[in-house]
């Protein structure tokens, strides 16, 4: 599963969870987990103010830039310069364990 | 060195050569130090320019405030006060060149304001309003380099690049002042308010805000978290160190982090999707 803004979403994704009206977001759902997403559910679902979507994956969009070891290539680029300091360790370490858990839900479905 | 600073600094304070200050803040700024004026008065104003009020709504309405649904100046107004919106109103021409011509420093600003309003929310702060603005403007600076220094931006860029530096550092070396302190400048010759220009200044110098100590704090930690997630492009990829004092300031604990990186993970698909609808809008 992964959540995605609704500008990418294409027709026949699958939803992965519900959807619900963020002004009443204990109602029904607009929309149900299982549903294949078509043109006109995303355009109305745009409309109704939904912004992200939780889709199963296999979405060619999302998944160009989401190989395990280019994210982990590019957190240590980027924590490159403070990579001595014990708590930049820590908040580097929270998104280590962010990025390895988002790829293990993926490849768990 | 010197001289190009001056140079620098002099251009920004004529008022010639960046965004000017339309007619409607000057009425604005002289109707909010009238004590009589009120709200209603002031948002008849801003209203009375469409396009003024609509990218000022559109700012408002972004994640980057966490607010469910302001339709008018009038809530908007009450939400963030007179002066934040006036200084909204003020940027909203800056967020324009933002928008289209540099996509990932306005989604890095984007970023930094939603981080901004997740950690004021969690630690319980006041003025989280004022506080999401000063982070959505805290790089105000680069799009003033970007848009009257063109050449000196591209040669920070490479130096970036070539040197593995910071662009704090690049802009230092080449102009002998940074985005911060020009940003700075900018916001002193606007005349915005103080509990904004100072997180501006020293959004990585901490230890140098004095009145505005914890907004400032705030907007530091909003920065750093934004590079660290790898969201938006601020000039260069490098997660700065988070300031001693700021962490002191604003009592954090490792758990807190955790919770905070973890809300503004989530927060930040929807920032995407905003900033993608208003390019979409763009015809981009």
């Amino acid at each position: 599963m992964q959540t995605i803004p609704i500008a990418t979403a294409e027709a026949d994704m699958v939803l992965a969870r519900d959807v619900r009206s963020p002004a009443n977001p204990d109602g029904p759902p607009l929309c149900g987990a299982g549903v294949v997403l078509t043109q006109a559910m995303i355009t109305r679902l745009r409309n109704l103010g939904i912004t992200t979507l939780s889709v199963k994956k296999g979405s060619p969009l999302m998944e160009e830039d989401t190989r395990l070891d280019e994210r982990l290539a590019a957190l240590d680029r980027r924590f490159k310069r403070v990579a001595h300091d014990p708590l930049m360790l820590v908040l580097k370490e929270i998104h280590r364990s962010r990025i390895l858990r988002d790829m293990g839900e993926a490849d768990g479905r | 060195m010197e001289d190009k600073r001056s140079k620098v600094r002099s251009i920004i304070k004529s008022t010639q050569s960046l965004p000017a200050i339309p007619g409607i803040i000057a009425k604005l700024n002289s109707l909010s130090a009238d004590k009589k004026a009120s709200i209603h008065d002031m948002a008849r104003i801003v209203s009375s320019d469409q396009g003024l009020c609509a990218r000022t709504l559109r700012l408002v309405n972004s994640p980057s405030y966490g607010f469910s649904r302001v339709s008018t100046i009038t809530n908007a107004m009450i939400l963030l006060g007179v002066d934040v919106v006036a200084s909204l109103c003020l940027s909203s021409s800056i967020f324009q060149i933002m928008e289209t011509s540099v996509l990932g420093l306005w989604e890095h600003s984007l970023g930094a304001g939603t981080a901004s309003t997740i950690i004021a929310r969690k630690l319980g702060l006041s003025e989280c309003a004022e506080i999401s603005t000063a982070a959505l403007l805290h790089d105000i600076g680069k799009i003033i380099i970007k848009s009257n220094f063109e050449d000196d931006y591209k040669q920070i860029l490479a130096m970036v690049t070539t040197r593995e530096i910071s662009f704090s550092e690049a802009e230092l070396e080449l102009l002998g002042a940074d985005h911060a302190e020009l940003g700075g400048w900018l916001a002193t010759s606007w005349l915005l308010p103080e509990k904004l220009i100072e997180p501006i200044i020293c959004h990585h110098e901490v230890h140098k805000s004095s009145a505005h100590q914890t907004k400032t704090a705030v907007v530091h930690l909003a920065d750093v978290l934004i590079k660290a997630s790898g969201f938006g492009l601020s000039g260069d990829e490098y997660v700065p160190q988070i300031h001693p004092m700021a962490w002191q300031k604003l009592e954090m604990n490792e758990r807190l982090l955790d919770e905070i990186v973890e809300e503004l993970e989530e927060k930040l698909i929807e920032v995407k999707n905003f900033s993608m609808e208003i390019q979409a809008s763009h015809g981009h």
